[in-house]
């Protein structure tokens, strides 16, 4: 392998960790904290990003192209996105929080069903994409798209906010203490419910967010979700759920092995991410920086 | 089975639950059908029956053993492509199958998914639960991945093409005949297993896992033992399924076709023997005529299981099922009379 193709690799292995690790960071805490295993995470997240195409297409037509509308675009459908995951919570999710397992998955599946296909009614099956028109730079013998950069920036500034919240503010405390017990949260008279509706409308938003910031890079196209979750479930799986560090690095771990694997094995690229799975759960099932407690 | 229907469903109800008065109304639907005009229903009812012996394989796993499997369409995709490839092997240069060799392909769908079924339950049995399931995914995943991008040996996008069934039973309704006739004797197989003391250690092993190993169960051996016939019974479904779609492709094997097996099991009644049966009734039905009228299917059936989720728990044949017992009261004798009444609706 030469240098330039490890350049290429790297950056877009990084670029797809970030985005691997803002939709895993959500589906592991509303996991840790409501025990619910969101199929839909990845729908919701590519709902993110068709609104924030529409939001760029108007706004581009209202006051003439330019690259910088897409970070009200991002802003206004992650605000759109919180307020329906705020709402999916309400009005669905909580109706089988005392059901089984199982029964939560597959209401979380239909709503991948259902979500996928409204995005189909609303945008059509056309590929959406952004193309911002960034030159890109000459570095490391090749020429990389300076958007990397940008999409590496975000993830990281996201994941050191994400750590400020859980670990200095009073509601990331509260959400930390719900993940190890939930009744014990409640005995000292914290509204658990709105812990619940708060959790998970942060994780649709930050899906919705990462759909956004993606979309310079990657078309928005129907069915890349199905492709999305289980990466993503690959990911709080290697991290280990609940755990926010794990999460970080292992969706690093999966997003360079895959690009690097596309290289000589292009259609089995993802065998390797599960390979690395399987290994992980026959070794360590509560994952490499979760707890054995939780199992 | 029809002479006990006119004597006592009442008897048949007491015998074998509720399972016993919905598998004959089931059975008596599934002769007749071909009578109907067109060949449509006929393999509408073909898929009905194969999917069903697939989501009812799973729920071996899931509804006996109480362990979710998200992977388990790897076995019905293994069986699949077994049969697939010694058929493919015994087919003449002008595409033609013996009937004995064709029927010789069906039987190499449930050895190669039992045997694919042995390596993954050797890693899945040692967990349970959530881990349960994401070890399943990772395996179904990955040999998606495998069967998707090995080209020379399973023709990777592409699928193997070209099933085409003997002249015989290239009839819907023949295929549809040989198709019943194997899943009856598959199910009448699967309800001896359910019904056996080792079908009681999966409930066992479903209800308290610890109190079963104090018992002297080996834990881990059961559920691999149970893990093997589960994916046997799903590659005997994708071995059917090949010849009947004339086509095999690497999507049987990924994790949205063992959301399909998820889905009935959880429609019927995952606590009963025939609930995915049911399951695949009303799923597969429902697909064929709303994809008549629309292109909006997934919105369709999202909305159902949506619903059923909601309103159902429990799938159809839970709910009939707790609305007999709650109409016979306390008194476990007396409600023979309502037992049969709802049983036949």
């Amino acid at each position: 392998m030469d240098l330039s193709a490890f350049t290429i690799q790297l950056f877009s292995g990084l670029s797809r960790a970030m985005v691997l690790f803002l939709l895993s960071a959500g589906l592991s805490l509303i996991f840790g904290v409501m025990n619910i295993l969101n199929f839909a995470h990845a729908t919701l997240w590519l709902a993110g990003g068709y609104v924030t195409y529409s939001m760029f297409d108007f706004m581009s037509g209202r006051f003439g192209a330019s690259p910088w509308l897409l970070l009200p675009a991002i802003l206004g459908a992650t605000a759109v996105m919180t307020a329906a995951g705020f709402a999916l919570e309400r009005f669905l999710i909580r109706r089988t929080y005392d059901r089984e397992l199982p029964e939560q998955l597959l209401l979380t599946f239909a709503l991948v069903l259902i979500i996928g296909d409204l995005i189909k009614l609303v945008w059509g099956v056309e590929n959406r994409r952004i193309s911002l028109g960034i030159e890109p730079i000459e570095m490391l013998d090749t020429f990389v798209n300076p958007y990397h950069f940008v999409i590496i920036a975000t993830g990281v500034a996201v994941a050191a906010g994400l750590w400020f919240f859980l670990h200095r503010t009073r509601f990331g405390k509260i959400v930390r203490a719900a993940v190890y017990s939930r009744s014990m949260v409640s005995a000292l008279g914290i509204p658990i419910p709105a812990i619940y509706a708060g959790v998970f409308a942060l994780g649709v938003g930050l899906a919705a967010f990462a759909g956004g910031v993606f979309l310079p890079l990657l078309p928005m196209s129907l069915g890349v979700d199905h492709d999305i979750i289980v990466q993503c479930f690959a990911v709080v799986v290697i991290g280990g759920f609940g755990s926010m560090l794990g999460t970080f690095v292992a969706a690093v771990i999966v997003g360079v092995v895959y690009s690097f694997s596309i290289l000589f094995w292009p259609d089995g690229a993802l065998a390797m991410v599960f390979l690395i799975v399987i290994l992980v759960l026959i070794w360590r099932p509560w994952g490499l920086f979760g707890t054995e407690l939780r199992s | 089975m029809n002479a006990d229907d006119n004597r006592g469903r009442s008897r048949l109800y007491a015998k074998y639950g509720l399972s016993g008065p919905a598998a004959v109304v089931l059975l008596f639907f599934f002769l007749l059908v071909p009578l109907l005009p067109g060949e449509f229903w006929t393999i509408v009812s073909t898929e009905i029956l194969i999917l069903g012996l697939f989501a009812m394989s799973f729920n071996l796993l899931y509804g006996y053993m109480g362990q979710i499997s998200f992977g388990h369409a790897a076995f019905f995709g293994l069986g699949a492509y077994a049969t697939a490839m010694v058929f493919t092997r015994f087919k003449t240069v002008g595409g033609e199958i013996s009937t004995p060799d064709f029927l010789l392909s069906l039987l190499a769908g449930p050895p190669a998914a039992a045997l694919g079924a042995l390596i993954v339950g050797f890693f899945c049995v040692r967990l349970t639960g959530i881990y349960f399931a994401m070890l399943s995914l990772a395996f179904g995943e990955l040999l998606f991945y495998i069967v998707f991008s090995w080209y020379s040996f399973t023709k990777g996008d592409d699928g193997i093409q070209g099933l085409l069934p003997p002249l015989f039973f290239q009839d819907a309704v023949h295929y549809y005949y040989l198709t019943l006739a194997i899943v009856i004797a598959a199910l009448l197989v699967m309800w001896r297993i359910t019904e056996s003391p080792f079908g009681y250690i999966m409930r066992t092993l479903r209800d308290n896992q610890r109190r079963a190993a104090f018992l002297g169960i080996n834990v881990r051996l059961h559920m691999l033992m149970n893990f093997v016939i589960a994916g046997a019974f799903a590659g005997l479904a994708g071995a059917l399924w090949g010849p009947f779609s004339r086509s095999v492709s690497p999507g049987l094997l990924g994790w949205q076709e063992s959301g399909i097996a998820v889905f009935m099991a959880l429609i019927g009644g995952a606590g009963t023997f025939v609930g995915p049966l049911l399951g695949s009734v009303i799923y597969t039905l429902l697909q064929a005529v709303v994809t008549m009228f629309t292109t909006y299917w997934p919105l369709t059936i999202g909305t159902v299981i949506l619903l059923i989720v909601l309103f159902v728990p429990g799938g159809v044949l839970g709910l009939i099922e707790q609305r007999i017992k709650s109409r016979r009261g306390q008194a476990a004798n007396a409600g023979h009379e309502a037992a049969s009444g709802t049983g036949k609706r």
